[in-house]
């Protein structure tokens, strides 16, 4: 039993924190704000080449795990990192593993791991579901390759990246029949691309339109109509991966907080000396040490295929979901009137958090998870 | 970062689970002198103190094996042994700062419950301002002479011996005018009466003393140190155990589940109400991130890390969930969580007790409000948080700035 971090996952950590403190300063994350594509592909390359990648290393991936992906976007979260790290790593590269499907990892991962190809998982359609019933867009056999027609919503970085995973139901199916996975080049003809404006200019989304979308039958990722065991894996992961990225925003958060208490002075005092701001300061790391034990208890189950490794993912969502809302806003509190200005940096962070809280899974979708979990006896100590 | 637990410690456990199986007593323990004999048959199997180094009597264990003899007990539903608070603080307290003879007099007969210890340290006006204590030792030849009053005390009321936190200077700034005294709670003077909680039952008590004798040969340290004795004892009491408090909700928490099937909710089983679904998946999130924090600090201990301020985390986490946890649970078992007399076997925590004896969802229920009062409140927590691992700035204290003035007057007398 060993919950500190290895010396390497320590390194690995420094590392990132390195990179992204000198070539992604803040200046950088809001110029991307206001930038149509979201990122810097040159940023993004040298990222991608760091070493930090899950894939094997056959791709070019460094073979890390989920516990050294929660690192790294737990230092993503901290700047607040603007690019399709998550999307292609996290969503479409985890997708691309959990299918099994070695013809479709060997002709993108390689691509991935040296930083030409962007990717991302196009999921959400018309509403709010996180299960197979969420898919209704369609993929019909087209002569020798597929057809696709439906919609796609809050795709991550949908306007920028190269190749989208699209989840699409073959056949007239419901629940996991028929869920498909199929790979579609951005500029696919038939394809309409929206971007969306959110209130977190440094996450892209986008809506996409799939009007008699062909592709060929290779870009079948893993078997038709089987996908769903890949993208639901691949789910987990994301909310996980979405965990650790909140954490490092609300631990960021927390910090500015503490740092702000030291130095802000009214009624003769430092306000971090009035108990109404210490104690909210100390519910604060309460909820932030928390969610770290949450997270990487979770990847670790991820990495060690822990019969609690579902349950740990939803555990993780729906805690850190909580305490990223509650640091993040309790933050601009602290701050008072400075935290609520758009030249002050806090509002990056809570809007950060606040952009993933319903993606892979509110808190009520979690908690939900979690009893069925339970109640289907996969918990620790279980297998 | 490896969170499976090593072949040894599950071997272990499952020594110890086998070991619980053959031995927990099958029925309630009522009298002191079974209660005594179950605390010895733990004691020479191993499971009492056993992190103490084992010239003291304990078996050298490591934190892992503590926490899992911990967990293994809650989940054999055994009996606790007496004298936890003695073994968690009066035996560190001896080791640290006792001499030789209190050592080899007091620390065996604590261990294998011979003599039961209580803690006197809480006064009627020093509560969370604990350093305001008044109780007077006034040393007189040889002898203090006690005089006050004490309560919050735990088992006072069976106990042989007492660690007293008194004034041995009452000129002095009031953290350093403390002495530690070990007292024998049958000495003439003191009298013992138990206090009635909000649960029905008594396991508190006030302590008065009128000119109780000690030799001075039962001070604990040096005199008027006091103050950093109990501090560096403290806590142990704040970091507790807190992979057993998860097993104990854990408990609590499956009984909820069964009973979820049976108890009826608008014309359906509790179990299939979404609202009910999202309060029993709330709190059985929030249980298990206190059991994976509790592997945290567990890892840390195992690593030769002393818990530190980051125990008041500890504290305040498992102390303002238990509160959480409980409400949830009368949440969903409405009127029937608050019945003692009569509650249908299918729906109690356990069937058949009474007003004020443990067992009873109610029971549970009203504790939880102790616990964030208790071993620093949740407020004092949040202050020691807010200071020593936040490094914020100390508030602003009226006791402070009385000493600071009274300091600069008597300087300036000086000059």
């Amino acid at each position: 039993m060993d919950f500190e971090f290895t010396e390497d996952q320590v390194m690995l950590r420094g590392l990132v924190r390195e990179f992204l403190s000198e070539q992604c300063p803040v200046s950088h994350v809001r110029a991307m704000m206001d930038d149509p594509r979201g990122y810097d592909r040159g940023l993004y390359r040298r990222l991608i080449q760091l070493g930090t990648l899950p894939f094997p290393e056959e791709y070019g991936g460094a073979g890390l795990g989920m516990i050294e992906q929660a690192i790294v976007l737990e230092e993503m979260g901290r700047i607040p990192y603007p690019g399709p790290y998550f999307a292609t790593v996290i969503l479409a590269g985890g997708a691309l593993m959990a299918s099994g499907d070695r013809r479709a990892q060997a002709r993108y991962l390689p691509d991935v791991c040296n930083g030409d190809l962007t990717m991302s998982l196009a999921f959400l359609e018309g509403g709010i579901a996180w299960g197979p019933e969420a898919i209704s867009l369609s993929l019909r056999r087209d002569g020798d390759g597929y057809r696709l027609d439906g919609i796609k919503r809050f795709v991550p970085f949908g306007q920028s990246v190269d190749v989208i995973l699209v989840v699409a139901r073959a056949g007239e199916g419901r629940g996991a029949e028929g869920i498909s996975l199929v790979a579609v080049p951005a500029d696919a003809p038939g394809l309409a691309i929206e971007p969306e404006v959110m209130m977190d200019l440094t996450s892209k989304t986008a809506t996409l339109r799939f009007e008699g979308v062909r592709v060929p039958a290779e870009n079948l990722v893993g078997p038709e109509g089987g996908a769903w065991p890949a993208v639901e894996l691949a789910l987990r992961q994301a909310a996980v991966g979405a965990s650790a990225e909140m954490l490092g925003a609300a631990r960021k958060a927390l910090e500015m907080s503490v740092d702000y208490a030291k130095v802000r002075k009214q009624f003769g005092q430092y306000i971090g000396q009035f108990q109404a701001i210490k104690h909210k300061l100390a519910e604060m790391l309460e909820l932030v040490e928390n969610a770290h034990a949450a997270v990487y208890y979770a990847a670790w189950a991820l990495d060690a295929g822990a019969p609690d490794a579902a349950l740990a993912a939803s555990v993780a969502k729906s805690t850190v979901n909580v305490a990223a809302r509650r640091v993040c806003g309790e933050a601009i509190q602290v701050h008072g009137g400075i935290g609520f200005t758009w030249e002050y940096d806090l509002h990056l962070y809570f809007k950060r958090a606040k952009h993933l809280e319903p993606l892979y899974g509110d808190t009520e979708y979690h908690r939900e998870r979690v009893l069925q979990e339970v109640l289907a006896g996969r918990v620790a100590g279980s297998a | 970062m490896d969170l499976s637990y090593t072949a040894e410690d599950q071997a272990f456990r499952q020594r110890v689970r086998a070991w619980l199986a053959e031995n927990v007593p099958r029925q309630k323990l009522t009298t002191m002198e079974e209660k005594k004999a179950w605390h010895r048959k733990l004691y020479d199997a191993g499971f009492v103190g056993m992190g103490l180094p084992r010239e003291y009597g304990g078996r050298d264990a490591r934190p892992m094996e503590q926490a899992i003899v911990g967990e293994e007990m809650v989940r054999a539903k055994a009996p606790p042994p007496l004298n936890g608070l003695g073994i968690a603080i009066v035996i560190p307290t001896l080791i640290h700062h006792g001499t030789e003879q209190q050592k080899r007099r007091f620390i065996h007969k604590l261990l294998t419950a011979e003599e039961l210890w209580c803690q006197l340290y809480s006064e009627p006006n020093a509560g969370s301002d604990l350093a305001s204590l008044q109780c007077r030792a006034d040393l007189d030849g040889d002898e203090f002479v006690i005089n006050g009053q004490k309560i919050w005390t735990s088992g006072a009321h069976n106990a042989d011996w007492g660690l007293l936190l008194a004034r041995t200077d009452r000129t002095a700034p009031k953290h350093e005018g403390i002495s530690c005294l070990l007292v024998d709670m049958h000495s003439p003077g003191i009298e013992v009466r138990t206090l009635k909680q909000i649960s029905g039952s008594g396991e508190f008590c006030e302590v008065f003393f009128t000119n109780v004798r000690v030799p001075r040969e039962n001070l604990v340290g040096e005199l008027n140190a006091g103050w950093r004795i109990a501090q560096t004892t403290l806590s142990y009491e704040r970091g507790g155990n807190t992979l057993s408090r998860y097993a104990r909700m854990l408990q609590q928490v499956t009984r909820l589940l069964e009973v979820c099937w049976v108890l009826q909710r608008d014309g359906r089983p509790a179990i299939e109400d979404p609202v009910v679904r999202q309060k029993l998946g709330q709190i059985y999130a929030e249980m298990e991130v206190l059991r994976y924090a509790s592997l945290r600090i567990l890892s840390r201990l195992e690593r030769g890390l002393r818990p530190g301020p980051e125990s008041s985390l500890a504290k305040l986490h498992y102390s303002e969930l238990d509160k959480r946890v409980q409400e949830s649970i009368l949440d969903v078992l409405g009127p029937y969580g608050q019945q003692v007399g009569g509650l249908p076997d299918e729906l109690a925590l356990v069937p058949g007790v009474d007003y004020g004896e443990e067992g009873s969802w109610m029971y549970a229920f009203l504790w939880s409000r102790a616990g964030t009062i208790y071993a620093g409140s949740s407020e004092i927590q949040k202050n020691i948080i807010g200071e020593r691992v936040l490094g914020l700035p100390k508030e602003v204290r009226a006791d402070r700035v009385a000493a600071q003035t009274a300091r600069a007057a008597s300087g300036d007398g000086a000059d």
